[in-house]
């Protein structure tokens, strides 16, 4: 891993998740030490065992998740741990004036005597920013510094990292959002599994260039081959009805059906009722009328662990709600869901063998990065968490397939490889429901699409045809489909 | 962090400037109070309520309270909850009657410290390091100290002279200083009975005739714990600790090192304060702390986690202690004071926009005022009581806005912090 950085430049560090972004930076704050190599300021090796090093050599770091103590002053937070003393106590008036002089150096607008508690995300980031200055820093390391801003803040961030940098200051940007780092980077440099793989400048490439670079391979593209939609249904829905508790009508007279190797897509607007498709399906929720039928038998009344057992498989909207449990290992929750069945259990006790052997299988297959099977859920990347319930939800040969929101918040990694699963299933014939808020893969992914609007199935949607305007105007209900 | 951070971005970020009442507000305040107590003397004929023998034992009552509250800052602002404060002042009693009885007074003073300290530092072991939960240990601090201490004074104290099982032989007491020249110029001017100006005088004559060098010596404490934790490096270490001990971390203070600094010193305070109690009554008795150091706990509660708060607090309980003292008559007299006191509050509570307090405070206030005027004494049963329902009951409904230290019973591990 090699980076070299240029004084008085903004220095963009890109990455996927887990590609040794976070690592670095604590290496440079001296959170952690390398296990090799060196690092040099200015020339001179320097040597960075805890934060304190990095601070006297002119390294300062904001952290993503402000440290500030809300019930402080700016100036208290400020001062904390290298106070000007004065008098037998803190020296108030140098401090203050310190702190003025800086702010207004660099354009950062922070009053000293506010309690932080009043201040407002960017106004603590800029507190954030004055508190590394204050110690003299000259390299400041910002990680993912965008994240908690809303646009308009964005944009005042990159005007003071502007000022920053024409007073001679360095800054190493980490973030992977790749339209910021191209609009603020004087270099870029894409790390990927732990090292270097390019160092471009931003006027030579584009953000989809730039986001190849950082997985590796061409960007996946949602995308079906031939068709493998058969004439077998596997999964009729019939004047659905569902209420909620306080009376509302959420789900109304909803009839679709699945057959084997298609792929439904619903788009909607997230609260017209997917949720509660996917509950009414899966039998978390009580139906006020409908009925539904797999494979032709009626499983209307049938519990969640019997509609499972069936063949359904469900990847959770709200993994860490309902997908893992992440204070369990990755065998403990291969177990979840199939814990009637073998090979997870054997008789009425638990199938320890059994679990892990097929724990294994899944993580192979399905390609779950992580050290070995008795590690928390909790330590794996969302997108590795979430190939992991895509394995288990595949496994015991289930015919239906209800995805929701399978691809959210996980790398361009896994959503390949989720895609990839998902293209598979359908070529075994699986029947399968997406529910997703990406349009894109909406149209990609699917043999046929509808759309959802408050509870209604209001139009649908040949996928090969429709664009995702289209789709966007059916979803608020401004279009008419066909 | 997103979530919350998102919710804070969209609200505009124009917050009210934060209102600093000044010294000259709180000076306002209090000759305010008095204008009200001298009221309610001339209304009631209640004498003694601004005597400045009430003033005195006033002041004694509450030096322990304040003490124990003040401990609690300590610990408390440092992130830790100290519900062992009972506990420590027990020790604090016992240390003084130990050493107060064979070695002197101020002997027995620093026994009681360090015994305190002695269990802060149990509390710290035991919160800092293994990362108990801060009730539990508070607790078991509070329920082994009197064991503890009952089972050391049969050892020691029982064939000791004027000794017994469950007290020790009598301590001398410290010299007490009077302001000369003034105390008796005080003295003529309260003996006139003037409104107001008389009840000023035995004010003032109460703080400054013989006063007990322990109470110079706390009062000293509390200036000390102010400048200390608001205008040093080290206060400010100790509160970040309380507040946010990961950005303490991240800039490089220890923060184990000021979480047992701060506990402690929160031990040895409460010591102190157990010991005072212990010398100001002459000797150890078991149970003799009779739940100061909640009542402590208390008023820095809704003190604010101040030392002003603190101080205020305790000194509503001496005063209702010392009147309760002072017999039937002057607890009578105190509802009416108690009435109007919540009056007062309700008017403060409604300005403030806070409808439901400001409701309770008067309606519970009319009915002190009805009770008053309806009877012609306190049953004898509910006297004693009087300085425990007196000081909570004003303290929760004086309370403002509360600022509680953010990690406050939080454990911090070393290197956790993302």
């Amino acid at each position: 891993m090699n980076v070299a950085v240029r004084t008085g430049t903004v220095h963009a560090l890109v990455g996927e998740n887990g590609a040794g972004k976070s690592t670095l930076m604590k290496i440079l704050y001296g959170m952690q030490r390398p296990d090799e190599g060196t690092i040099s300021i200015d020339g001179t090796q320097a040597d960075l065992s805890t934060p304190a090093d990095a601070i006297a050599v002119g390294i300062g770091m904001v952290h993503q998740h402000f440290m500030l103590a809300d019930n402080l002053t700016v100036l208290e937070n400020v001062v904390l741990g290298d106070e000007p003393r004065g008098g037998g106590g803190i020296d108030f008036k140098a401090a203050r004036a310190k702190i003025r002089d800086i702010s207004a150096r660099y354009g950062l607008g922070v009053e000293p005597d506010r309690l932080v508690d009043e201040l407002g995300v960017g106004e603590r980031q800029r507190v954030e920013i004055l508190k590394v200055l204050f110690r003299g820093a000259r390299i400041l390391i910002l990680d993912e510094p965008t994240a908690v801003l809303v646009p308009q803040e964005v944009d005042e961030l990159f005007g003071n990292l502007r000022e920053l940098k024409s007073e001679g200051l360095t800054i190493l940007f980490i973030s992977h959002k790749l339209d910021e780092v191209l609009s603020v980077a004087d270099d870029i440099t894409v790390m990927r599994r732990g090292t270097t793989v390019a160092s471009v400048s931003p006027g030579d490439v584009t953000a989809r260039q730039l986001a190849e670079l950082m997985v590796g391979s061409a960007l996946p593209v949602p995308e079906l081959r031939e068709s493998t939609v058969t004439d077998t249904p596997v999964l009729e829905v019939d004047g659905l009805t569902v209420t909620a508790p306080d009376g509302r009508t959420v789900l109304e007279e909803m009839s679709f059906t699945i057959n084997a190797g298609e792929v439904l897509g619903i788009a909607g607007v997230e609260g017209n009722g997917q949720a509660e498709l996917v509950e009414a399906l899966m039998g978390i929720r009580p139906l006020q009328a409908g009925r539904i039928a797999l494979q032709g038998k009626d499983i209307t009344k049938l519990s969640t662990r019997k509609r499972r057992d069936a063949g359904v498989g469900y990847i959770p909207e709200d993994r860490h709600r309902q997908g893992v449990l992440l204070e369990a290992t990755l065998w403990e929750n291969r177990i979840l869901g199939h814990q009637t069945r073998a090979p997870s259990v054997r008789g009425l006790l638990l199938n320890r063998a059994g679990a892990r052997a097929d724990t294994q299988r899944i993580v192979d297959e399905y390609d779950v990065r992580t050290p070995n099977i008795d590690v928390l859920a909790g330590s794996l990347s969302g997108g590795n968490q979430q190939k992991l319930i895509v394995g288990r939800e595949m496994s015991g040969n289930p015919v239906l397939l209800i995805a929701s929101h399978p691809t959210r918040g996980v790398d361009v990694g896994a959503q390949a490889a989720i895609w990839e699963q998902i293209r598979k299933a359908r070529a075994e014939h699986l029947a399968v429901l997406l529910i997703s808020a990406d349009l894109d893969e909406l149209i990609g992914m699917s043999d046929s699409l509808a759309v959802i609007l408050r509870g209604r199935l209001v139009a649908s949607y040949d996928p090969k045809a429709v664009t995702p305007e289209e789709l966007g105007s059916a979803m608020t209900g401004a279009g008419e489909g066909t | 962090m997103s979530a919350s951070g998102l919710a804070v971005g969209v609200q505009e970020t124009v917050a009210p400037p934060r209102r600093r009442a000044s010294p000259m507000i709180y000076f306002l305040l209090a000759i305010a109070a008095l204008l009200v107590v001298s009221l309610v003397r001339v209304l009631t004929g209640a004498g003694n309520l601004t005597s400045s023998g009430t003033v005195a034992a006033a002041l004694t009552a509450a030096v322990p309270i304040a003490l124990a509250g003040l401990a609690g800052l300590w610990s408390e602002r440092a992130g830790v909850i100290n519900i062992g404060l009972e506990g420590m002042m027990v020790l604090g009693t016992f240390g003084a009657g130990l050493f107060g009885w064979q070695w002197g007074p101020w002997a027995g003073v620093l026994a009681g410290v360090v015994l305190g300290a002695f269990g802060g530092l149990i509390h710290a072991i035991a919160t800092v390091t293994f990362g108990v939960d801060h009730i539990i240990s508070g607790v078991a601090i509070t329920l082994a100290a009197p064991g503890l201490t009952l089972f050391l004074a049969k050892l020691y104290f029982t064939d000791a002279p004027g000794g017994g099982q469950k007290q020790s032989p009598p301590i001398e007491d410290v010299p007490h200083v009077t302001i000369p020249g003034l105390s008796s110029v005080l003295g003529d001017i309260e003996q006139q009975q003037w409104f107001f100006v008389s009840d000023l005088a035995g004010l003032l004559r109460g703080l400054t005739t013989d006063v007990s060098l322990l109470t110079l010596l706390a009062v000293v404490l509390f200036f000390a714990t102010a400048y200390v934790l608001w205008r040093t490096a080290f206060g400010l270490r100790l509160r970040s600790c309380g507040e946010a001990p990961h950005a303490a971390e991240s800039l490089g203070v220890n923060v184990y090192k000021y979480k047992y600094a701060a506990i402690t010193m929160s031990g040895a305070l409460a010591g102190l304060g157990g010991a005072i109690l212990a010398v100001a009554s002459s000797q150890f008795r078991d149970g003799q702390t009779g739940g100061r150091g909640y009542i402590g706990l208390a008023s820095m509660i809704f003190g604010n986690w101040r030392p002003g708060g603190v101080a205020a607090g305790a000194g509503l309980f001496g005063y209702t202690d010392a009147m309760q003292l002072r017999g039937e008559g002057a607890v009578h007299a105190l509802l009416l004071l108690l009435g109007i006191a919540l009056l007062v509050l309700a008017v403060v509570q409604l300005r403030a926009k806070r409808y439901v307090v400001a409701g309770v405070a008067t309606v519970i206030g009319v009915l002190f005022i009805l009770w008053f005027a309806l009877t012609d004494q306190v049953p004898p049963e509910l006297v004693s009581a009087a300085p425990y329902v007196v000081t909570l009951l004003v303290l929760s409904l004086a309370a403002q806005r509360l600022r509680v230290p953010k990690w406050i019973g939080r454990t911090h591990r070393r290197g956790e912090g993302g």
